[in-house]
């Protein structure tokens, strides 16, 4: 076995592993109850890997079989990750009614806008349409990695601007999963370009690997309790507040 | 292939963007440690002043067109710093309330939820605003409402009062002996 194959494989059992290491923390720790579709997201993603490998390794699967469960996975985790990505939103504006008030249309709209963009671009973009069945998995890959891209900038973005708290696991899993859709974005958008590229593959896996222990590193922290300390301004008018709160913040 | 090559430039940004986000968060805690170096004086009266349309009526009368739309253009400009100060100012007293919303008095925490708001919500105006008066600065005439920035921003600055207050009443009675 040449090392580039062993490379392979690990970067195909490693992920897998350290999913299996955040289902096991998040239930010890019961974020499940917090994380439900995220949870359900790494416990499939471990599930579903023991049965396409299976399928790869094993003579009694055929290829066929193997382009199956490959296929029902990908589907599954798609649809899963814009699950995570709507939990991201819920735990984000919760805490913040007046934002919830005007940030869910906003979230609905930039998803439809995505979507147009999306399913236009795709099909502009060329592929390879020899093999068809690959052909429409890619397209739609592809589709489905700038929705997730884009809704987890106009995310970060939106949250940045207005300055909304992100507690520790949510910016892992936002973060690892902002990272995942960009590098896939960038191998789907080279794909359709050159068609399939084996080294391609070692990239996307190589990042998953990355995503999967930084949901790790998140998962195993604990939130942190902020205190801050105020004391008493004199009730003045505007500018003299100002001064007065610089003041009381330099002590 | 052009297509391709702006999803993968997409890519890379979005990337940089979220490294980025990463490396902001793990900063953002220096907010709590020391406000004061974060906090941007903002003078109201001359920012009401700035974007009163009866002053800009007045400039428009007494000064010939050029030197009006010069004048104008430098005064959005200054209008523009004067609310990005605010807006600023907002995101830091929103991490102090996001702060002083763990704390275990109820008084407290109805306090810091109020000021999250307001925070909030100068923030949205902020956008706004600077939307408008980059607008206003190429086309003289565009009204913003200014009020709601400046009420907004006495509203906050009342609620951080407060909130001081509720956190340490006995220092309060002390000031006040």
């Amino acid at each position: 076995m040449t090392a580039l194959k062993l490379l392979w494989y690990y970067l195909w059992i490693a992920p897998a592993v350290v999913q299996l290491l955040v289902v096991g923390v998040m239930v010890r720790r019961k974020l499940y109850q917090q994380f439900p579709i995220f949870f359900a997201y790494a416990a499939f993603a471990v599930c579903s890997f023991a049965v396409v490998f299976a399928t790869y390794v094993s003579p009694l699967f055929s290829g066929d079989d193997y382009t199956h469960a490959y296929s029902i996975r990908l589907a599954v985790t798609t649809a899963l990750r814009f699950g995570i990505i709507y939990e991201i939103f819920f735990h984000l504006v919760r805490n913040y009614p007046p934002v919830s008030r005007f940030a869910r249309p906003i979230f609905g709209w930039t998803l439809v806008a995505l979507l147009l963009a999306g399913v236009v671009l795709a099909a502009f973009v060329p592929g390879n349409a020899a093999e068809h069945y690959m052909y429409v998995i890619r397209v739609l890959d592809r589709t489905a990695s700038i929705l997730q891209c884009g809704l987890l900038l106009a995310l970060f973005g939106f949250s940045e601007y207005l300055g909304l708290s992100w507690r520790n696991h949510l910016f892992g899993i936002a973060l690892g999963l902002g990272i995942f859709a960009s590098v896939e974005l960038a191998v789907a958008a080279v794909r359709a370009q050159l068609g399939y590229v084996k080294s391609l593959d070692y990239v996307s896996m190589g990042t998953y690997h990355i995503c999967a222990l930084i949901w790790l590193v998140y998962v195993l922290k604990r939130e942190r309790v902020a205190s801050v300390a105020f004391t008493t301004l004199p009730a003045h008018d505007t500018e003299v507040w100002n001064q007065e709160l610089q003041r009381l913040l330099r002590q | 292939m052009m297509i391709s090559v702006i999803f993968v430039l997409i890519a890379v940004f979005a990337l940089l963007f979220f490294a980025w986000a990463a490396k902001w968060r793990a900063s953002s805690s220096e907010v709590l440690e020391n406000p004061a170096a974060h906090i941007r004086s903002v003078d109201i009266q001359a920012f009401q002043n700035l974007t009163s349309p009866e002053e800009e009526e007045f400039l428009r009368a007494s000064l010939p067109p050029v030197e009006f739309h010069r004048i104008h253009r430098e005064r959005q400009r200054a209008a523009i710093e004067y609310v990005s100060c605010a807006a600023s100012n907002a995101a830091v007293l929103l991490r102090l309330a996001q702060a002083a919303r763990q704390s275990g008095d109820p008084a407290a925490v109805q306090a810091a939820e109020k000021l999250i708001a307001n925070a909030i919500r100068l923030r949205v105006y902020a956008l706004q605003a600077v939307a408008q008066l980059y607008i206003g600065m190429f086309l003289p005439g565009t009204r913003i409402s200014p009020m709601r920035i400046a009420d907004r921003y006495e509203q906050m600055t009342r609620q951080v009062v407060m909130l001081g207050c509720l956190q340490y009443p006995t220092r309060r009675v002390s000031t006040a002996l």
